[in-house]
């Protein structure tokens, strides 16, 4: 959207009734179609899942009508809650976000009373009584997910918010992150360090301060009552970290003085430690686990449910400023509350070693968490729309079946176009008519001919190496220049800068990089720094860990999602983010290249985003390489004819008076597509 | 002689589904196709003259033929390399005709370097000749978008202010390997008001982009050889001038044809000194265009007196530079409705049916014209409309003009 900058004009748009100010002066088809479905979902009050092409100016269409709502209906929506994935990208929001106040200011002359406040990095280091005040509040993912951070951010943001999770096509699994909890060596070492230090504090203390214990012992008997009025009286966000029925009881009396409950977890790092001691993998489930704690050192369940808020008020009572210091103890107690609150939806796997490097003991307990549900519940309960959006969110049925929520809309909107800007080819077969796939089984003899790609980083390595064997690399060599992604965070950015420098000055450049690596997914490659994107192989996940097998186990008897479905729209919503890198907008253009015969199945390509399907054509579902190179040649040259912004206007590009045509309102009728 | 002969026969060559090309739109104007806005840019570029503006009539153009590897590529037939130059040799022709005052150079890239192949000269014939040997030379490595511009730059910073210093890249590679900074290069050049132009043959390449519109030029890319042709055309007509070029006079001489025949007893032959460094060619000759300075005796106009430095050129010639200075006023589009008059079309005497008329201003009176027409007439560059009416004995003396100078 920033590519049309305008200077003066502005849009006015009634939107079912709603008077929504636009700060352009043109507007495309489907963003209006998008705020129409927005709007129905707010009047509803209920939950969204609404995809929409990257670069037709989502974000924009997003606040303009949640301004505008909360601005005509003040008692429904009091606060806008909008979550993004990187600091970048809440940037962004932020400067679309002043683009329209300024508009609000100089329509209504007034000088408006709304309070925006954006947490993105440490150098703008949140105020938390702010939070409560403002009427939009960006932010990222973690701060309402992560039940660490949530608890101290967004606790009492009101129910009437509409909160929105911009590309949130990964949410399941920041989700899932955000529970899991593992634990090796070197935080259990970490933890009896701050045990020792809680230890001597509380010496300290008694010798001068007891009476401040004693206070402390008195709350625990009268309970958590405090926490208990709160969540029923509606004023905080709940905590999974705390469950409902902990409320009601009282801190039991083995953990209620300091020395006791320093003395537990002591016992509890003992068996921890004691369980890494493997040779061999184990994995269990959270009752399993509570079972064999109980036997080996006494420990029961009650107790361990209230670790991780005991150990919080212990904190607070020995006034101890720097809580980063017990991080390790911190993360044992949070570990601790949660294997004993759920025994769904949790599994534990110890490995003692990693499975790259056998040798080498490195035990590690994996607390994961199975069912991204849990983390997202509460606030799904607590506020009354949540709206996500992203670029790529196909099968749109998915998100609530994982997430476990009823959505009032479910949209997927086209991207209507001037012209046809992007092309996307299957390459199915080589010259010789052998056919190209990266299946397993064929992996060490398969030969790609062409450039770009996303993969593993271990298998990328494999590849090249032979590629370099077979003289690939050096055909390659005689037309552009190599770059590699490579696991190290310094020596990928390095790559991407030299890339960049090699697209902008002609030089020529191919980035070969890994599917679901930072590349992948957070860097767009606007207009010249990606013209093509060439995907070798599904990128499936690595289905040999245990965490992923536990996870489907659970997918396949909670929710009844077959393995195969959930890996199949995993693989292609990685695929998909992939090549959507290339295109950002509606004058970018781009090659989406899928080098792999699976591809045309209906099973894959059905769960590609209406977007990108639309535009593959049954012609070009089984190409050779030749084939794909003349159609390339032809799309390529067609793009590079001048395209101004006169060819948009009218079909893919409206002016108030176009889009009140009658004619122009059916189309966009068409644009969303309810799933 | 291994590959190389083999990859040449047609059914060896890549299989192309040539029928992708022609796609239908099922949607309506939903999906309007490339095709449609390329054309009406086209036809925009058609009506679109500069009006009444100072433009460089005196041109030193220096064309960079990109013969790297991608030259053998064979999308164009028989491939790009070949095509491209007879394609030039059109297009020296039609640059020579239409600005015979001016002059041209050649330069090739290849193997990341640049070289000269012709000098900057009026005389189309060496340019062509240049062309037909340059075929058969091998292409190969990858070209130089710097060290091509650097070396046209070398000579066209010492032309005089008041020509028109111009570059135009024939560019077909995807990449461009170069000693320095382009960047800093394309300062320079702007510095030195230098126009570079380019046509690429395969795909936008970013620096191409930046590189014409820093320096005012203009970037296109070819669909296909028609399409070639036509972008090459563009660049036949002279560009304005920009406002801060100096303005001069310049000495020419108008030397008269004189004709000898074999009978007459004075007459004696003698050398053309256009020929003289060329090996092949006529030697002695009778009769020719002396040099009205120095007698030195040429066979061709224009040329620049290889003796006394003089510009040599005969009339017609400079009154065909000239009509580029009074074009046409711009044809105007407007829709039906608002034609006065009566409802025919003055070229083919139909009844005007489409939603829009092409109007055309001339200094008596004003023509409407229907679409169709005009894109008849566009194949020809407008000059069989004109003439199709002249002959219907309708002409005016507003049109005469532009029929006289060969529109």
């Amino acid at each position: 959207m920033c590519e049309f900058v305008s200077t003066a004009a502005f849009l006015r748009l009634n939107i079912e009734g709603l008077l929504v100010y636009f700060p352009y002066d043109y507007i495309y088809p489907e963003q209006y179609s998008y705020m129409l479905e927005l709007k129905r979902t707010l009047d509803a009050k209920g939950h969204g899942v609404l995809e929409m092409p990257s670069g037709t100016g989502k974000t924009i269409s997003l606040l303009s009508l949640i301004v505008a709502y909360q601005r005509t209906y003040p008692l429904e929506v009091t606060k806008l809650i909008y979550c993004s994935r990187t600091v970048p990208e809440i940037e962004k929001v932020v400067e679309e976000l002043r683009k329209l106040m300024e508009f609000y200011a100089k329509e209504t002359g007034e000088n408006s009373h709304f309070l925006a406040l954006a947490l993105s990095s440490r150098k703008n280091l949140c105020v938390h009584p702010e939070i409560i005040h403002a009427n939009i509040v960006v932010y990222s993912y973690h701060y309402l997910l992560d039940p660490k951070i949530a608890d101290l951010v967004s606790k009492e943001l009101a129910k009437k918010s509409v909160v929105v999770f911009d590309e949130a096509h990964n949410i399941d699994n920041v989700c899932i992150d955000s529970m899991s909890v593992n634990i090796t060596r070197r935080i259990i070492d970490r933890s009896q360090a701050n045990v020792e230090t809680l230890q001597t504090t509380i010496q300290k203390i008694k010798e001068t301060d007891a009476a401040k214990l004693k206070e402390e012992y008195r709350r625990l008997v009268e309970g958590l009552k405090e926490a208990n009025v709160a969540r029923e009286t509606d004023i905080y966000l709940s905590n999974p970290v705390l469950p409902d029925e902990i409320l009601q009881e009282a801190i039991p009396g083995s953990i209620r003085t300091a020395e006791h409950f320093v003395g537990f977890m002591k016992r509890f790092l003992e068996y921890l430690k004691s369980r890494l001691r493997i040779q061999h993998v184990v994995q269990e489930s959270s009752p399993q686990f509570l079972k064999d704690i109980f036997e080996k050192v006494c420990i029961d369940r009650k107790p361990l449910r209230f670790c991780a808020e005991r150990l919080r008020m212990l904190l607070r009572t020995l006034e101890i400023a720097d809580i980063t210091d017990f991080s390790g103890i911190t993360l044992i107690s949070n570990f601790a509350t949660l294997v004993s609150t759920y025994s769904k939806g949790f599994t534990i796997i110890i490995e003692p070693f990693e499975d790259k490097t056998p040798t080498i003991a490195n035990p590690v307990l994996h607390f994961s968490c199975m069912d991204p549900s849990i983390a997202i519940k509460p606030v799904f309960e607590r506020f009354q729309s949540v709206i996500i959006t992203s670029g790529t969110l196909s099968p749109l049925d998915i998100y609530p079946r994982i997430l476990d929520f009823r959505p009032v809309t479910t949209a997927s909107f086209t991207m209507t176009l001037a012209r046809t800007c992007l092309c996307p080819l299957i390459v199915g077969r080589g010259n010789d008519q052998v056919a190209i796939s990266s299946k397993f089984e064929t992996r060490e003899d398969f030969v790609p001919e062409i450039d770009k790609r996303f993969f593993f980083y271990v298998y990328m390595e494999n590849i090249v190496a032979s590629w370099y064997e077979q003289g690939i690399l050096e055909n390659i060599q005689r037309n552009k220049l190599i770059f590699i992604e490579t696991p190290d965070a310094a020596e990928t950015s390095m790559a991407l800068e030299k890339y960049q420098e090699a697209c902008e000055n002609g030089r020529g450049a191919i980035l070969l990089s890994v599917a679901r690596g930072k590349v992948s997914e957070g860097i767009d490659f606007v207009h010249h720094y990606g013209r093509a994107v060439i995907m070798f192989g599904v990128p499936y996940v690595y289905t040999q860990s245990r965490i992923l097998k536990a996870r489907l186990e659970y997918l396949r008897d909670q929710f009844q999602i077959r393995e195969n479905d959930f890996l199949t729209f995993d693989a292609m919503r990685h695929a998909a983010q992939c090549v959507g890198r290339a295109i950002r907008g509606k004058t970018d253009y781009g090659l989406m290249i899928f080098a792999d015969k699976r591809y045309a199945r209906a099973d894959k390509r059905g769960k590609l985003p209406r977007w990108i399907q639309e535009h593959i054509s049954d012609g070009s579902l089984n190409l050779t390489i030749d084939e794909t190179i003349q159609l390339s040649k032809h799309f390529l040259r067609q793009m590079a004819q001048p395209f101004r912004r006169e060819d948009q206007l009218g079909l893919s590009l409206l002016t108030l008076d176009q889009l009140q045509s009658e004619e122009m309102l059916q189309k966009i009728a068409q644009i969303a597509h309810q799933a | 002689m291994d590959e190389e002969p083999e990859r040449a026969k047609r059914w060896e060559g890549g299989y192309e589904r040539t029928w992708e090309v022609l796609k239908e739109d099922e949607t309506g104007s939903l999906k309007a196709t490339v095709e449609d806005i390329v054309f009406k840019a086209k036809r925009k570029r058609v009506f679109e003259s500069y009006g009444k503006v100072r433009l460089g009539m005196m041109r030193h153009m220096f064309v960079v033929i990109d013969t790297s590897r991608t030259m053998e590529d064979q999308d164009l037939k028989p491939n790009r390399l070949t095509s491209t130059l007879k394609l030039m040799e059109y297009f020296v022709d039609e640059y020579f005709d239409q600005n015979p005052i001016s002059q041209i150079g050649i330069i090739t890239t290849r193997n990341k370097r640049a070289e000269k192949l012709t000098d900057l000269a009026g005389n189309p014939k060496k340019h062509i000749s240049a062309f037909k040997k340059a075929v058969d030379t091998p292409c190969a490595g990858e070209p130089s978008l710097y060290n091509s511009l650097n070396l046209a730059m070398q000579t066209l910073k010492h032309m005089p202010g008041h020509t028109s210093r111009e570059v135009l890249v024939i560019f077909s590679s995807l990449t461009t390997c170069d000693p320095a900074n382009i960047y800093e290069l394309i300062k320079t050049l702007k510095g030195l008001k230098i126009r570079v132009s380019v046509i690429g043959l395969s795909a936008e390449v970013h620096v191409c982009t930046i590189l014409t519109r820093e320096t005012g030029g203009t970037y296109h890319v070819i669909l296909d050889e028609s399409h070639f042709r036509e972008l090459l055309t563009f660049h036949v007509k002279p560009p304005p001038a920009s406002s801060s070029s100096e303005c001069s006079l310049i000495r020419m001489g108008f030397p008269q044809h004189t004709i000898a025949s074999v009978s007459d007893q004075d007459s004696k032959p003698s050398f053309s000194m256009s020929h003289l460094d060329s090996n092949g060619g006529p030697g002695l000759t009778l009769g020719g265009y002396y040099c009205p300075q120095c007698r030195a005796k040429y066979t061709e106009l224009p040329v620049e007196c290889k003796v006394c430095g003089l510009t040599l050129v005969s009339a017609p010639h400079l009154a065909r530079s000239f009509h580029h200075l009074f074009p046409m006023d711009a044809f105007q589009e407007m829709p039906l409705e608002d034609v006065q008059g009566e409802r025919f079309c003055q070229a083919c005497q139909g009844e005007l049916k489409d939603k829009s008329v092409i109007i055309i201003p001339f200094s008596t009176s004003v023509w409407s014209v229907c679409t169709p027409c005009i894109d008849f007439s566009r194949l020809f560059d407008g000059a069989l409309l004109l003439i199709s009416v002249c002959s219907a004995g309708v002409c005016m003396s507003g049109l005469q003009q532009h029929v006289l100078c060969g529109v």
